[in-house]
């Protein structure tokens, strides 16, 4: 059941992310499209999702975008205020959080993400820094990356390991002491990336109208896209317009 | 009680001159003590390390004004408005010896020193490069332990108890009964402190105090001294007081790109300003600030 509707990447990716999170989870969330996908999934199957902000802030219903999750706009009607440590402490590190979403400067072929710096030939570049998403990457139980695929992003070895994924594959994640992880998928504008039980990376669907072609052109490691693969689902009509008119009527973020 | 009320350039005073390990309480671009620190840029405090588990703008505004020798953080930007490019830029020149943290990690060190216990487990730095480049500084936070209750692998993380911990909140009494309305997410940094001086938008009476005490989040024992310091936190964001503004941001997120503007930045709003009132005149005075004050329902 497609749309009728012309719906853009970030569309696309919105509504995949949003099909990923099951009704009763409970979710830790940044601004942007985790927070776009959150929110339609609270809006269509799973409106018992619980939606956690780091800063300390519990199932807002947010009628304005914000700038980031340090603007009071994310904050507003929400069930509690706590610290960092009621979020990331109690919730997340206790075992709570079902699923994180991250995204970053660079995802390698282990789902190890880097969002610190990136190595040049001039030297080392800093950006923004880990702030939670080692923490989430440690301790969610299902873990959701957004990134956009360029061959510079999507690469064989992160030039700094900020958030483990499956570190070196097989069971190395295990063998470092970090918590199980029941599941890791990336989703990019072009596919879905998900891994088989030894931690290989494969493509689960391409997104329609994408060539396997240019898959291969814009990811910086090996890939193998078998002939029968799947392709994403469109989003319906009901997703297209929650996002369009209701989610983020500014397109702030779904372009 | 004792009064604990102090002005803030004699607040200030009391920053040892050369040095000591200090916190803030900002996030980005919310409920920074910019007041605290700007008045400490006038006074030309040097050397300070600096731990904040997300950097707000009251971090970045005294590493590029040189203020800083080292800073322990997780990570830190000025949302959508761009990013803490005077941070960045003293990391990539090695002008600054930085410590990286996860979130939780460091805001457990905070936990541990509020509590008064030398460490705290927690394994989230775990096959991470923040821990590989702690231990290649031979940093003594950190310690790869295996628990002697469950056979686990964790970091066993030193306890912090900063010299001094500025926050910004929306009210207090003079005895440093203090109310934080919306996420209190600095709250245990605050309670480690071992001097903490929290600026506020409004000093009450302990009458609205004992009324209120169930919004009292960090009662009086922690507390050394209160500033009251209206818009103490602008050009960032205090939840039910006034918003961010947007305009100031948007033009500081062009200056701090690079050390010349940014300088010029400091010579007129930071330098070329007596004190907090003149800075606010600067910026654009009452016709401005009255723009962002919060509506009462939504918070901002």
């Amino acid at each position: 059941m497609s749309t009728k509707y012309k719906y853009t990447n970030n569309e696309l990716m919105a509504v995949s992310a949003s099909r990923f999170l099951r009704d009763g989870d409970n979710v830790v969330v940044g601004l942007g499209l985790p927070q776009i996908a959150s929110c339609l999934a609270k809006a269509t199957h799973a409106p018992n999702l619980n939606i956690i902000y780091e800063i300390g802030v519990i199932n807002p219903e947010v009628k304005e975008m914000g700038v980031g999750i340090a603007d009071p706009r994310l904050w507003y009607n929400c069930d509690h205020f706590t610290s960092f440590l009621g979020t990331m402490g109690q919730t997340l590190q206790r075992g709570m959080v079902d699923v994180g979403f991250l995204g970053g400067l660079q995802v390698d072929k282990f789902g190890n993400i880097n969002s610190t710096l990136i190595k040049t030939d001039l030297g080392k570049r800093h950006f923004n820094g880990s702030g939670g998403a080692a923490d989430i990457a440690c301790f969610a139980k299902r873990l959701l990356v957004i990134v956009k695929h360029e061959k510079r992003k999507l690469v064989e070895k992160v030039d700094f390991l900020t958030s483990v994924g499956w570190l070196n594959g097989g069971n190395s994640r295990q063998k470092e002491g970090l918590p199980v992880c029941e599941e890791i998928k990336i989703i990019t504008n072009l596919c879905v990336f998900a891994f088989s039980n030894d931690r290989q990376i494969k493509i689960e669907t391409i997104h329609p109208g994408v060539s396997k072609q240019s898959i291969i052109e814009n990811t910086g490691f090996e890939i193998d896209i078998p002939d029968n693969i799947a392709i994403t689902s469109e989003p319906t009509d009901e997703e297209i317009l929650l996002l369009r008119n209701n989610i983020d009527p500014m397109r702030m973020y779904i372009g | 009680m004792k009064n604990k009320r102090l002005e803030l350039s004699e607040a200030v005073k009391e920053v040892p001159e050369n040095g000591c390990s200090i916190s803030f309480g900002g996030f980005a671009i919310t409920r920074n003590p910019i007041a605290f620190v700007n008045e400490m840029i006038r006074q030309k405090k040097k050397s300070l390390d600096i731990y904040q588990v997300i950097a707000g703008m009251d971090t970045e505004l005294l590493v590029g004004a040189g203020s800083v020798k080292s800073l322990s953080y997780s990570a830190g930007s000025l949302d959508r408005f761009g990013r803490f490019e005077r941070i960045n830029e003293a990391i990539n020149k090695g002008e600054i010896d930085v410590r990286e943290y996860t979130l939780l990690s460091l805001e457990m060190r905070f936990l541990a020193g509020s509590m008064g216990i030398p460490f705290i487990p927690n394994k989230s730095l775990l096959g991470t490069d923040m821990l590989n480049d702690l231990i290649v500084k031979n940093d003594d936070a950190i310690r790869i332990e295996i628990s002697p209750f469950d056979n686990e692998r964790y970091v066993y993380l030193k306890q912090l108890q900063p010299d001094i911990v500025v926050i910004h909140a929306q009210y207090a009494d003079e005895k440093g009964n203090i109310i934080i309305e919306g996420p209190s997410w600095d709250l245990e940094v605050a309670k480690s402190a071992k001097k903490l001086y929290v600026t506020v938008e409004k000093i009450v009476s302990s009458e609205y105090i004992k009324r209120h005490c169930e919004k009292v989040v960090i009662p009086s024992v922690f507390t050394h001294a209160v500033i009251e310091v209206p818009f103490g936190a602008f050009p960032t964001a205090v939840y039910k007081a006034y918003d961010y503004d947007s305009e100031f941001l948007t033009y500081y997120a062009k200056i701090n790109k690079n050390a010349g503007d940014f300088n010029n930045y400091l010579n007129e709003y930071v330098y070329g300003t007596r004190n907090h009132d003149d800075f606010l005149n600067k910026t654009g005075g009452f016709s401005r600030l009255k723009l962002i004050i919060a509506d009462p329902v939504s918070g901002y």
